[in-house]
């Protein structure tokens, strides 16, 4: 490989064609980033500066108040505390109900399989929009269930099964079965072999379907809102946002807003610098195997 | 014969107990519920319900039968086919930008210049934002008095300060600000389905065409285009069906405005379901036809660009 990388020797009008295309690439770069760049930056101006408006990215003074105030007056501790309670009960469900989901399915034959299967594929193609959480929301308030997040993170799980199901099965698919069978004669039962073989071979795809399910439900805005229509302290920051934008005094409150968007971007950016070859990868073995 | 009797024999048994061992079914019965049950509740029972109320009049109380009513008053909607022409329009527009900007970004990250995984990392970045949060962005970049983008142009000299750009209340203007901002929400993901095709094909042709002295362009449309056409024929379809199921960000950036200039398809039955409109009841029984229709709408631009494809596979 090094030897490789070592015999590419550039002209220097190939040097100049790659320096351009690099200043092309970064100037791409800046142009991308700038939205989020400048709300955050414009978190800090106070808030006659954001509506006086201008070409400044910068604020003049930095003002931390209004964190203070979204996070007191505005209701914002709330807000992250359910959009944290959101994501991770979303990610822990679904990590539960996929891995064995697709265990079940790589290792079991049963009458109907294939069916059922082709349900779940199905499903992942009729897109019938937001009429779907009509019904859904009629039945959280059947059983009453309405009155907690608890709904909406069951029928954000539901929602999202079908692709992290595929990866795991394709996954269990290429954990060889004489580990199974090994495990087997050793007495472990069924599950036994899930929890203690499986599980950990999973990791790395578990790693990714936990990655996508946490950005899943954090960035979950419809089904929230339509949920939490009347119950505000249930607003996970997406929804609690964006109710500061259509309230009527909305305009006058930019620099909460700018505030609250920070708030609600910056923690799915820290996991996205960490983790970002599982978002990339989950992306790309999601189209593949799903 | 009886050879093969006699050695057959004693792996029966065997194979018996092994069945017995691997038995287990109410485990797995009990491990598969859970998926069942979401499967049932979350994907089975809505689709029903939808057509449950296909003929009626359902404002979330009283339900009425009404029977072809709401059938003849889609086809006499126009707001409907206006919207879902609107929906076509925003498509297409998402595409023709999308589609080239995420090859091109590709095929400069393929280069292997300083700093690409960086760069490849910034330019999925904007994926990973909730489509919420960044139509709100955007409304604010988009402001028409103190509006960042106005306020740049202006310094720039583009335009002048007593005449700012209404971004998202001229009718005229408004599809560029939605385009811009689904462009930049989504061109990370295809980008990146785009290198992972790339890295698939091998270096060895690039050199040989770089021994027969092919130059960049030579070489993208000979090898790297036919190389990705199977990742593209995928990366289209997944684009097409993720165009017309857009309305998240639009709904937060103009929520279909100015007038219903950008009053998508999905976005207008979002409206008549959950009474968004201010004063108005919610009209489930007609939103649920609707929904209907607009779901056919989408299968039929699938199956119809599944059919070009392979028409252009055939000519390939």
């Amino acid at each position: 490989m090094a030897k490789n990388q070592a015999r590419i020797v550039y002209s220097p009008q190939q040097k100049a064609i790659r320096a351009v295309l690099w200043v092309l690439l970064a100037f791409f770069a800046v142009l991308v980033i700038f939205p989020v760049v400048y709300i955050i930056l414009g978190s800090f101006k106070d808030n006659a500066e954001l509506l006086r408006g201008g070409s400044n990215i910068f604020p003049s003074a930095w003002v931390v108040q209004n964190y203070v105030d979204a996070w007191n007056q505005a209701n914002f501790a709330v807000y992250t505390k359910n959009s944290i309670l959101l994501s991770l009960g979303v990610m822990a469900g679904s990590l539960l109900v996929s891995t064995m989901a697709g265990y079940v399915f790589s290792r079991k034959n049963f009458p109907g399989k294939e069916v059922i299967y082709g349900i779940f594929t199905a499903f992942m193609f009729i897109n019938v929009g937001s009429v779907s959480l009509r019904p859904l929301y009629e039945l959280a308030v059947k059983v009453k269930m309405n009155s907690s997040l608890w709904s909406v993170i069951l029928f954000s799980i539901g929602g999202g099964q079908a692709t992290y199901i595929f990866l795991c099965r394709g996954y269990v698919n290429s954990v060889p079965k004489e580990l199974d069978e090994a495990a087997r004669i050793d007495g472990c039962t069924f599950f036994r072999i899930y929890w203690n073989i499986i599980i950990p071979m999973l990791k790395p795809v578990m790693a990714t379907i936990a990655i996508l399910s946490f950005r899943q439900g954090w960035n979950e805005y419809i089904m929230p809102m339509v949920f939490t229509m009347t119950k505000p302290a249930m607003r996970p920051l997406t929804v609690g946002v964006n109710m500061l934008k259509n309230a009527g005094d909305g305009a006058a409150a930019w620099n909460i807003m700018f505030a609250g968007a920070t708030i609600a971007i910056i923690p799915i950016l820290i996991v996205f610098c960490c983790f970002s070859r599982f978002f990339m990868g989950g992306l790309t073995a999601g189209a593949v195997k799903g | 014969m009886t050879k093969v009797t006699i050695t057959d024999k004693p792996s029966r048994p065997v194979n018996k107990k092994m069945r017995l061992k691997e038995s287990g079914g109410l485990a797995a019965g009990l491990m598969l519920a859970p998926s069942l049950f979401f499967l049932c509740v979350c994907s089975i029972y809505p689709f029903i319900w939808i057509f449950r109320y296909v003929c009626y009049n359902y404002n979330g109380f009283k339900a009425t039968y009404t029977g072809l009513r709401n059938f003849q008053r889609m086809l006499a909607d126009a707001k409907f086919w206006g919207s879902v022409g609107t929906t076509f329009e925003y498509a297409a527009l998402k595409l023709i930008f999308i589609i080239p900007l995420a090859l091109i970004m590709a095929v400069l990250l393929n280069q292997k210049l300083k700093g690409s995984s960086f760069f490849r990392g910034v330019y999925f970045m904007p994926t990973v934002i909730s489509s919420s949060i960044s139509g709100m962005i955007f409304t604010f970049i988009f402001a028409t008095g103190n509006g960042i983008l106005n306020g740049i142009l202006m310094k720039l000299g583009f335009i002048s300060a007593s005449s700012p750009i209404g971004w998202l209340t001229d009718a005229g203007v408004v599809m560029a600000a939605v385009t811009i901002m689904s462009v930049w929400g989504g061109f990370g993901n295809y980008m990146l389905y785009f290198v992972t095709g790339m890295t698939s094909i091998s270096e060895d042709v690039y050199e040989s065409s770089r021994i027969d002295g092919a130059n960049a362009v030579q070489t993208f449309f000979r090898i790297t285009l036919p190389m990705l056409a199977p990742v593209l024929k995928v990366v289209l379809m997944l684009a097409i069906t993720g165009a017309f199921k857009d309305y998240e960000a639009i709904m937060v950036l103009t929520n279909g405005g100015p007038g219903n200039r950008t009053n998508v398809m999905f976005l207008y039955i979002y409206n008549l379901i959950f009474s968004a409109e201010a004063g108005s009841q919610a009209q489930i029984g007609y939103g649920a036809l609707l929904s209907v229709m607009a779901a056919v709408i989408v299968g039929a631009v699938t199956i119809v660009y599944n059919l070009v494809a392979r028409r252009l596979d055939d000519v390939m």
